[in-house]
């Protein structure tokens, strides 16, 4: 069966060319099905300019990337991002009301927009209060994240590519938006890879983890493994 | 004018240069450089203007327009360093801006087909345009970097190159065009222009004067229009690398 995403020596040099060292290389990965990955690693060590390429927003220096199959670099751009959608850390409201920024992707595509969809969503983010003609500017950045996250779900893609998305929502938003996705991948198999520095969060939104350490994919296990392997570690540190 | 009178107006560069000593600018150098190109220049051009209005040649109209767009197209492509292959997007726009301009006047019979109306009137749109085309990449380039991440977002939900700029672009367009409105606003209020003036200082009548900057106004109006979205159509997708991504435009 053809794997659904391929990661096959990916290489990235640093932007600031004069470092002259590689941001990351030999990343090599495979995921079989839509799947639950938590990203993490310490910051600089390139997660998100990693999400950013298999969203193919950024340029990569070697490697391939496939996507059922197909490479990235023989896909149209559109039709690899209707399937690998990035979500941004900092959320980006396009100019407009909130319901400009929902009706987005079934502009763009000329499709009809699943109200009923969006409005469910908003009541499961917690954001079944606002009133849709409000300009999309005016929201705090909790709420203009979780439009954006509404946004690119009402896409449809097959995975989300999820950079750090709940850092700037307090806790029961948090809870709300990793209880939506969670749901997503159970009822609409949607897969994601989601940068995060929240290792309790990794648990709960995870079956598997990749952890970036020194420009490498050093670990690309399941998320118990994972997290048993710690404990070991942290209580051999104690003794 | 006599020579005689013209050699006074120098007394005016004169009082730039003392300025510039009293309060060590050290503009003297620039000053004088300027003031001999500009005599040399605007001189040559009198006396190339006077051998094409007697000769009433289509070729000699034809050339010096031509050459009026080339120079005005380097100049403004001097405002998108970083983007290749834009001063023949300028000079394809402002083309068509000339060819819709001049064949509207000309046709509609509201100028006469003769070297003493196409030209100045061609030089005077020209500026303009060039003007509005350098405006607008300045603000491309600006909104470009501003806007990141509306573009971004955009191209994620799987836009198009056209449909992830369009606001961009429209926002630039508009930018390029603030000059032109704001002067239309404000003629004759805050300032004479130019051609007005002078077609008043040379013994015009100045209703007649006022025709033609009327005329001159709407012409602008619709040249900067014209050229600044001819523009933005020809160089949108130069924002992008062939996969879809956004330049980095420095």
């Amino acid at each position: 069966m053809t794997p659904l995403l391929q990661i096959k020596q990916l290489k990235k040099k640093h932007w600031d060319v004069q470092l002259k060292s590689e941001l990351f290389s030999d990343i090599t990965t495979t995921i079989e099905r839509p799947e639950r990955i938590a990203l993490l690693g310490k910051s600089g060590e390139g997660k998100s300019t990693l999400l950013r390429i298999l969203a193919k927003l950024e340029p990569v220096d070697s490697g391939q990337v496939y996507f059922n199959g197909k490479l990235m670099n023989e896909v149209d751009s559109r039709t690899w991002r209707m399937n690998l959608c990035y979500v941004a850390q900092q959320a980006t409201m396009l100019p407009g009301t909130i319901l400009d920024n929902l009706m987005i992707s079934s502009k763009i595509h000329n499709r009809n927009f699943d109200e009923n969809f969006a409005k469910q969503m908003l009541i499961e983010v917690g954001l079944e209060h606002l009133d849709w003609g409000k300009r999309a500017i005016e929201l705090s950045g909790g709420e203009k994240q979780r439009i954006a996250l509404v946004r690119s779900l009402l896409l449809r893609p097959t995975i989300l590519l999820l950079d750090e998305i709940t850092a700037s929502l307090d806790q029961q938003s948090k809870e709300l938006v990793e209880q939506l996705l969670n749901k997503h991948h159970q009822n609409e198999k949607l897969g994601f890879i989601w940068v995060t520095h929240d290792r309790e969060q990794a648990k709960n939104i995870s079956e598997r983890i990749w952890y970036m350490e020194n420009g490498k994919l050093a670990r690309d296990i399941m998320t118990s493994e994972f997290f048993d392997e710690q404990a070991i570690f942290q209580s051999q540190v104690k003794l | 004018m006599s020579l005689l009178a013209l050699s006074f107006t120098l007394l005016f560069v004169i009082i730039t240069m003392l300025v510039s000593v009293w309060q060590k600018l050290d503009l003297e150098k620039d000053i004088a450089i300027g003031t001999i190109r500009a005599a040399i220049q605007l001189l040559a051009v009198g006396y190339i203007l006077q051998f094409v209005f007697q000769s009433e040649s289509v070729l000699f109209i034809i050339l010096i327009i031509c050459f009026m767009i080339i120079v005005a197209a380097f100049n403004a492509a001097k405002r998108a360093k970083g983007m290749t292959g834009v001063v023949w997007r300028i000079i394809l726009s402002i083309v068509t801006m000339e060819i819709l301009m001049m064949g509207l006047l000309l046709s509609l019979q509201i100028i006469e087909a003769t070297p003493q109306y196409i030209i100045p009137l061609s030089g005077m749109t020209i500026g303009n345009a060039m003007v509005a085309c350098g405006l607008f990449l300045t603000q491309l380039k600006r909104e470009t970097e501003s806007s990141k991440g509306e573009i971004e977002t955009l191209l994620s939900l799987g836009a198009t190159s056209r449909q992830a700029v369009q606001d961009v672009l429209k926002r630039s367009v508009k930018f390029s065009m603030i000059p032109t409105i704001d002067a239309m606003k404000t003629v004759g209020l805050v300032q004479l222009p130019g051609m007005m003036t002078g077609m008043i200082i040379a013994g015009a009548d100045p209703v007649e004067a006022v025709r033609y900057q009327i005329l001159i106004i709407f012409v602008f109006t619709s040249s900067s229009a014209i050229t600044s979205m001819m523009l933005s159509m020809l160089c949108y997708k130069k924002i992008f690398t062939k996969d879809l991504q956004l330049k980095d435009w420095r």
